[in-house]
């Protein structure tokens, strides 16, 4: 498989009135088309700066971020989710999803209006099409903002806790939803969590990061056996798996506390 | 999801308590006409049995005479039309501009942290200091009492629609970011249609400044109109006449209120918090 992203030694700082924050230091890593890699690491290191970064809102200090063979990042390949739906209640669901077709006005725009329906159709919404956001539970919100990205035909998903805001019941629903939706999609997507097990039972390769400024500590490919992020967790590997991660986070925890 | 469902079996205790709901409601209104009644009876007998004089506190009976009077020469229309014809223009005038200027701020941070202090000096500055100064610029007459109105109104809106805009949550502005906006569309996809209901209440405000501004232009320089009245029958010690103006003026801004909280039926329930 050819890479979609790769960073390679990428270094970021942030500017404030008082100082001048390292927050990336030296960042490698290579995202695969079609796959699913997560990214953790403790609270704060700069997870979702790596995010920022990809979707082209900000610019590395240093280094090179090569997006499909570009290194000018084109924002209309990347689909970005956020931990919070962010659905505009004034707007109908419909209204909702097509809110990116309606920014970026693109050429093939009947076409997309047509993708955009036979998603709403495939993954169950299509009933709430004309209803405002007010009108939908939590996980179904986490959907429709799933389908509201994906309508642009996004090469990359990028996926910010998108289940941190849900009870956890609905989380490992929406998360096997997610999941399933991006796989049928053959999509290539990027989740930051600290929740080790949500990036074990979704991914195919997980990046960790230290705490600030974040270096990346270790690259794990997993294949972990199960159809659903929910049958991963039985594999006999995830404990072990578990472990090890929680090893890792923890210990950068306690080298931040020292 | 839950389902509404259409008609449901109520049960017994579910039927007593939309009784008492029904009998709550029925007691605040009936105690609010009561409250009225009770105090235009009261007023109207006191003023009859000459315990107070109604030379100095009017009675309802002669409020009513007098705005038959007015009535039947026509001076009743003439009056109110004016102040209200001063009042809508200053409200529409004070309410767009306001709103553009707080448009204007939100656009651009530089602008906007410069006008900053002199939009708070402006604000704590009471405006009929300014009277005199209106009346030497624009001459007395209507120009004055709408260019008051205006004054009194348009600080407030800017003031008010520029804190809802700024309060608009960074992560929405963050995701039309990333579905590439600029910022034009973030203001008209996001910011302007997410602030309607501020937009709304700053309307309620407006609707009672703006009273406050024609009536106080019509105190300072007026030939006609209902705050015109007041001032000539406080002057001539025709009490009645001030009451039935006063009177007028109630009903006005009230009927002038119930519009905008039909807006606010029509807008204000398509927003929570999302």
């Amino acid at each position: 498989m050819e890479n979609l992203l790769s960073f390679s030694q990428v270094n970021y700082f942030y500017q404030t009135k008082k100082d001048e924050i390292f927050a990336l230091n030296n960042i490698n890593f290579d995202i695969e088309e079609e796959s699913f890699s997560s990214i953790v690491g403790p609270s704060g290191c700069g997870k979702t700066t790596i995010l920022s970064l990809t979707a082209g809102l900000l610019k590395p200090s240093s280094g090179k971020i090569v997006l499909d063979g570009e290194e000018q990042i084109d924002s209309k390949k990347i689909g970005y989710m956020f931990q919070r739906d962010h659905l505009f209640n004034w707007r109908s669901v419909w209204k909702n999803i097509t809110l990116g077709i309606e920014i970026q006005k693109p050429q093939n725009k009947e076409e997309k209006l047509a993708f955009a329906e036979e998603l709403l159709k495939k993954y169950d919404l299509i009933g709430f099409k004309n209803k405002k956001p007010t009108a939908l539970s939590g996980g179904m919100r986490q959907r429709v903002a799933l389908i509201r990205t994906l309508a642009m035909e996004p090469k990359l998903l990028l996926l910010d806790e998108p289940f941190s805001a849900l009870d956890y019941q609905t989380r490992l629903s929406v998360c096997d939803d997610v999941y399933d939706i991006i796989k049928t999609e053959k999509k290539t997507a990027m989740l930051v969590t600290h929740d080790i097990s949500e990036a074990l039972s979704m991914s195919d390769k997980i990046v960790v990061l230290s705490s600030r400024p974040a270096t990346v500590k270790d690259t794990l490919k997993l294949s972990l056996q199960g159809e659903t992020p929910l049958k991963k967790r039985e594999d006999p590997e995830f404990s072990s798996l578990f472990d090890y991660l929680w090893r890792q986070l923890s210990n950068e925890e306690k080298g931040k506390e020292t | 999801m839950k389902k509404k469902e259409k008609k449901p079996n109520f049960s017994k205790s579910h039927k007593l308590y939309v009784r008492r709901l029904r009998r709550d409601k029925f007691i605040v209104i009936f105690f609010r006409i009561f409250v009225l009644v009770a105090f235009l009876g009261l007023w109207e007998l006191l003023t009859y049995y000459k315990v107070l004089d109604p030379f100095f506190v009017s009675s309802p009976s002669r409020i009513i005479k007098q705005i038959g009077t007015m009535a039947s020469n026509g001076t009743l229309f003439s009056h109110s039309w004016i102040t209200l014809y001063e009042t809508l223009i200053g409200f529409g005038i004070a309410t767009a501009l306001g709103y553009l200027i707080a448009v204007l701020l939100w656009w651009n941070e530089k602008v906007r942290k410069i006008f900053e202090p002199y939009i708070v000096v402006l604000n704590s500055l009471p405006k009929i200091a300014l009277g005199p100064v209106i009346i030497l610029w624009v001459g007395a007459g209507t120009n004055a009492i709408v260019l008051m109105c205006v004054l009194i109104c348009i600080v407030i809106t800017t003031m008010s629609m520029l804190s809802a805009f700024l309060s608009v949550e960074e992560g929405k502005i963050l995701l039309l970011k990333s579905m590439n906006a600029n910022k034009f569309q973030i203001l008209f996809k996001l910011v302007l249609p997410s602030t309607m209901p501020e937009f709304i209440s700053v309307l309620k405000i407006n609707v009672g400044m703006s009273w406050v501004g024609s009536i106080m232009g019509e105190y300072l320089t007026s030939k006609a109109g209902l705050g015109y009245l007041i001032v000539y029958g406080g002057q001539i010690f025709k009490i009645d006449l001030v009451m039935a103006a006063t009177v007028i003026l109630c009903i006005l801004a009230f009927a002038m209120y119930y519009f905008v909280s039909l807006l606010e039926k029509h807008y204000g329930t398509s927003r929570g918090k999302g």
